[in-house]
């Protein structure tokens, strides 16, 4: 691993940017070779736009039978009886399988990645609605579910509990009576930080505030629903299964520990994958039913969910239910932050989060800023809803440590009346004291707060925003403005060996680089694109460090048999890890090609030198004594030096030293109807800063997608249950995802501070718009309302929510409070005034 | 989609189509599919045979003829939206069009089936309310005009005969100093209302308000006229006021329903809200208003 054997460890600085403002194109990325920073065309679009991409439910098998899965109508009973005659009855029905059939092949339960165990199919009791109870495998998708209509399940129906509040009361039901000294729905306590030094400090404070908040239960709702289809060789003892994961090596290993066939035997393939989200991080019932239906049956099964299916009992996020609080002097210095969380894990303790710390990467809620005391402390339990806890675009729960943290520097804002950009520059970790040691034990790489502000308040007119608010109300106007602001720091790229494995694997990452004898290349890599534009970065990345030209490169992934292991891509973790990889093992191949070069040019190799801007080598001193690196391939194959092996490849595997820490500033600027409480997006800038950028265009576009999610969360979305534990959120009539209709024009802006230990100075970006952007929308919208005493709004903010706080404030307004009527033509004398 | 099995009739003509209706056991017609296809998806819906009428090129209309505006059962919203007789005269119902569900679903739903579906969330049935609109059903006995306020019975229920088909809805052309609009307040596009209001007013030679219709949206088991608040305003004077009064008449007259989208109080407001601004926008159409927002 480089950060081990040392060859590779800090940034290479030749195309870092300029310190004010980011990278010059022309003068930094003029090579025209498609390198870093240059706007390439995404090469995976083509065949997505022309309708030639491949998911998994395009792959169609000779004999491939079709899986429906029976669920559940109720959230918690008791299995009493599951008649299946009927349903063998229908014509096409090949098999029904129950918990009974999946204990012969000792496939009943499987392990969370939580150490928990959850039902394949339901054993005794049904722990929530829609849970598995019985698969139905026909040869095809409409038989499969008139079968599945046709099981006839005797339910004893239990009292559920819904809500983590609920579920700790004493006298709630147990749901997990199957798990011995389990006595209640009680699953874990975690602390950080000093309590004592905290308590201190709130107790000394001028000031201190407080504010509940929920960040409600949302689902990563990719496009593309989750799904396998498995096809068990008996010639062979193989099994292969085409599967929508974002991590298809490690989930290689978890179906071979899963189902006891060896990893060797076993081959995972990720084709194009429609979004993930995080939603196809876990391993879901169905994969394992559709797997061992196909080894039964020696015949490929394909399993491909529904939407609600999908939203209902595939991995959800966030349902934390936080109380936050800072301490401060009069003046704005924030000395102390605390926060206490309730946690609804649902079912089984399924969080997809491979950190060691129980609540994921939660205890960076000291954010952005320099804070002497923080304390927090979480409980969680288990509930009778879907249970996960998947990390939707971000990393382990940071997206809930920076709405805690973003709302309640709001909150102090408001409570000492001082201008929240003003009140952050305060507070800001300066640029000097990086690396910066947090209170809860993050070393920051890199940062430069206080410059994304500035120019994110440049670009919105933030003066002129403020000078308008004031003025509409002053003039009592029937719209009001807000103007919300998050300056967010994200921590990226899990991660170092010490603190991140996915069951014991380390979460480092692998590029595999073969240049052919004809000069171009392909390259392997261990992550999984889901969208994220990893053909196109990736090839960058070789492109800027062997000076080849980015359309010889290719890039492939997603296939265990040939693809170096990794972990996957989730967490922002494919540039900070395997683009690293990547990085190295270009260098490691340049290395060679160094001495291919002075075997062509007749010279010392320590008088070779490489050219970025020209892509070749040559002799120093003599640039006309020149090769390229296509040259340079055909001598690896034809005319290889006799010290070196002939060939010209490269792997890498690399552990990250750190994690990465991209940051932005977000500020939104609202209107607010006071008639109806719906709000409307005035302005939206977005500046980041992710280290160096290989891509501007692909940068672009996550963010423009992660802000759209960010919208989607704070305004609509809600994944939602009644007091019976039944799904009301459950399709897209109820769960709403925002369209581009409701997506205002984002302006972006950035700034570059590039990672210091990262290869090529470059920090994960794809997440940060959703973790940075609730708070900003939810501030901008309580920001609107501040002069009238709101000091918050649950998400989704519905219109409805936002009227109930302009009555509560007084601000709400009826028509005829703000319209005149003039009559025209005379036909009247009287004014209809009022 | 994993429907159940269904056997699918896709007749020519309406009198065809009639016969199949009259013919099939407990047969379901199948227009734009803007509600059908959901719920055959959820197999809510598991018709033994469908009716697709969208191959009858003679219910393909939208046009003024005889004094109505008439609107063919394959109508769709889309050309009502693109409609330049709709946006030159018919308020409410360019307010409409571009509203209903998302621009695919408009390209392909249909305003007689939206009707026929009598979803109470339905934005058409508000409009023909407040233009006192009917539609015109086909059966085995010939045509009849159902006047829309004897249509919605319940929700998804109308008092449309077994083998009866809607084959056209109707409103009478505007006349002089007839204004109308229609409000609708929603989430996001693609969703139903939280509530919407359509209204149209007509006013005499001296600026009275002499015919009132007020149809709402989403607040009942039905779409739902409010009468109180049309006898309120039928002989009086536009003002802010009355406006003000009618739209709390409105409310007091609907019954909102709480759910994930919005309480039904704020619901019972928000009739309050979109009848003045319907009144308002249907008023300033009819040509006899203005109206000055303040500050």
């Amino acid at each position: 691993m480089s950060s081990e054997t040392g060859d590779v460890p800090v940034a290479e600085t030749e195309y870092q940017h300029d310190d004010d403002g980011g990278p010059d194109p022309e003068k930094h990325h003029g090579h025209g070779r498609g390198g870093m920073g240059e706007e390439v065309k995404r090469k995976e679009d083509k065949r997505f736009i022309t309708g030639r991409g491949n998911y998994v439910d395009d792959i169609k098998k000779p004999g491939m039978l079709h899986c429906e899965i029976v669920r559940s109508p109720h959230a918690h009973a008791r299995i009493e009886n599951i008649d299946t005659s009927r349903a063998m009855d229908v014509d096409g029905v090949v098999a029904v399988l129950t918990a009974e059939d999946l204990a012969a092949h000792d496939l009943a339960t499987m392990p969370t990645l939580m150490d928990d165990t959850q039902d394949v199919l339901v054993n005794e009791k049904v722990k929530f609605q829609s849970q598995e109870v019985a698969a139905v495998i026909a040869t095809d998708r409409y038989v499969a579910k008139d079968g599945a209509e046709k099981v006839e399940v005797d339910y004893d129906v239990l009292d559920p509990v819904v809500t983590a509040r609920d579920a700790l009361e004493a006298d709630a039901p147990l749901i997990r009576d199957e798990l011995e000294d389990q006595e209640d729905n009680h699953i874990f306590d975690w602390d950080v930080g000093d309590k004592e030094a905290t308590d201190k400090v709130f107790d000394e404070a001028d000031v201190t505030v407080s504010e509940q908040m929920e960040y409600q239960r949302l689902h990563p709702a990719p496009i593309e629903t989750c799904g396998c289809v498995a096809d068990w060789d008996p010639g062979k003892d193989k099994i292969t299964v085409h599967l929508t994961s974002q991590a298809p090596h490690a989930h290689r290993t978890l179906f071979s520990m899963v189902s006891g066939i060896p990893e060797h035997k076993v081959r995972i393939v990720s084709p194009d994958i429609g979004g993930g989200f995080g939603n196809k991080v876990p391993i879901y019932p169905g994969y394992v039913v559709a797997a061992a239906a196909s080894v039964v049956l020696e015949q490929p099964v394909k399993w491909m969910e529904e939407r609600s299916e999908n939203i209902q009992t595939t991995g959800f996020a966030r349902d934390y239910d936080m109380t936050g609080e800072l301490a401060a002097t009069e003046d704005g210095i924030i000395k102390g932050v605390r926060t206490d969380v309730l946690a609804n894990h649902g079912a089984y303790n399924a969080v997809a989060q491979p950190s060691k710390f129980p609540a994921g990467f939660f205890n960076i809620f000291t954010g952005s800023y320099d804070i002497e005391a923080a304390y927090g402390s979480l409980t969680a339990a288990f509930t009778n809803t879907a249970p996960g806890g998947v990390a939707y675009r971000c990393s382990f729960r940071v997206t809930e440590a920076v709405y805690l943290i973003e709302r309640m520097v709001k909150v102090l804002a408001q409570e000492l009346d001082m201008d929240p950009a003003e009140i952050r520059r305060k507070n800001f970790i300066q640029k000097e004291q990086f690396p910066y040691q947090s209170p809860t034990g993050w070393n920051y790489d890199s940062g430069d707060y206080e410059k994304a502000l500035d120019k994110a308040l440049e670009m919105a007119d933030y003066d002129h925003y403020r000078e308008e608010q004031a003025r509409r109300i002053d003039e009592d106007a029937d719209k009001l403005i807000g103007i919300g602001i998050s300056s967010f720091t994200e921590v990226v790229g899990a991660g170092p060996g010490k603190q991140c494995d996915i069951a014991g694997i380390e979460m480092f990452d692998s590029a595999d680089i073969r240049v052919n004898p004809t000069g171009n290349a392909v390259l392997r890599v261990g992550v999984q694109t889901q969208g994220q534009g990893h053909e196109t970065t990736f090839a960058q990345i070789v492109a800027e460090e062997l000076g080849m030209d980015v359309d010889n490169i290719t890039v492939e992934h997603g296939d265990t048999d040939t693809d170096p292991y990794g972990l996957g891509t989730y967490g922002s973790r494919s540039t900070p890890v395997a683009g690293a990889a990547t990085a190295v093992a270009a260098r490691k191949v340049r290395d060679k090609a160094k001495s291919i070069a002075a075997n062509e040019l007749e010279a010392a190799e320590e008088d070779i030198e490489w050219d970025r801007e020209s892509g070749e080598f040559h002799v120093a001193g003599a640039p006309d004594r020149s090769i390229t690196i296509t040259e340079i391939a055909a001598s690896a194959y034809m005319n290889h030096p006799g010290a070196e092996e002939p060939g010209l490849e490269a792997v890498n595997y690399y552990d990250p030293p750190e994690m990465t820490y991209p940051f932005g500033s977000y500020i939104v600027i609202v209107e607010i109807d006071r008639e109806t409480g719906e709000v409307d997006f005035e302005k939206f800038v977005a500046v980041d800063d992710c280290g160096n950028r290989i891509n501007p265009m692909v940068i672009e576009g996550q963010i423009h997608g992660g802000l759209a999610q960010g919208i989607g969360t704070a305004m609509m979305e809600h994944v939602t249950y009644d007091e019976n534990g039944n799904c009301t959120g459950g399709d897209f009539m109820n769960y709403l995802l925002p369209t581009a209709n409701e997506i205002p024009n984002f302006e972006t802006g950035y700034t570059v501070t590039p990672s210091p230990h990262h290869p090529i100075g470059a920090k994960g970006v794809g997440e940060s718009p959703t973790v940075g952007s609730p708070p900003a929308i939810v501030n901008a919208v309580v920001d609107a309302m501040a002069h009238a005493g709101i000091t918050h709004v649950e998400m989704p903010m519905t219109p409805d929510r936002v009227w109930e706080s302009l009555n509560e404030a007084g601000l709400a307004l009826d028509p005829r409070q703000n319209v005149n009527f003039e009559f025209e033509g005379g036909a009247s004398e009287e004014p209809a005034d009022d | 989609m994993k429907a159940a099995r269904f056997e699918h009739h896709e007749p020519t003509s309406v009198s065809k189509a009639v016969s199949l209706l009259e013919s099939l056991d407990e047969p379901t017609i199948l227009s734009g599919g803007q509600s059908l296809i959901p719920m055959l998806r959820f197999r809510l819906a598991r018709p033994d045979t469908v009716v697709d009428i969208n191959g009858i090129d003679e219910l393909d209309y939208l046009h003024e003829e005889d004094g109505y505006l008439k609107i063919g059962a394959l109508a769709r919203h889309a050309d009502v939206a693109e409609s330049d007789v709709i946006a030159e005269r018919y308020g409410s119902f360019a307010d409409t069009a571009p509203l209903v569900a998302d621009p695919q679903i408009r390209n392909r739903g249909t305003i007689v089936g939206s009707v026929a579906q009598a979803d109470p969330k339905g934005d058409w049935g508000s409009v023909l309310i407040a233009h006192d609109g009917e539609v015109v059903a086909t059966g085995p006995d010939g045509e009849r005009t159902i006047p829309i306020d004897e249509l919605f019975l319940l929700p998804y229920d109308t008092s449309l005969g077994e083998s009866e088909l809607i084959t056209e809805a109707r409103v009478p052309v505007p006349i002089e100093r007839e204004g109308s609009a229609y409000h609708k307040l929603k989430r996001k596009t693609g969703d139903y209302a939280m509530a919407g209001v359509a209204a149209r007013l007509i006013f005499d030679e001296d600026g009275r308000i002499e015919n009132a219709g007020i149809g709402m949206t989403a607040v009942d088991i039905t779409n739902a006229r409010a009468s109180d608040a049309e006898e309120l305003l039928e002989g009086s004077r536009p003002s802010a006021d009355l406006f003000g009064e009618a739209g709390e008449l409105a409310a007091e007259q609907s019954n909102p329903e709480s759910d994930e989208h919005g309480d039904a109080s704020y619901k019972e407001r928000m009739v309050e809200v979109l009848t003045q601004r319907a009144l308002g926008d249907a008023a300033e159409r009819a040509g006899v208003i203005k109206r000055r927002v303040s500050p």
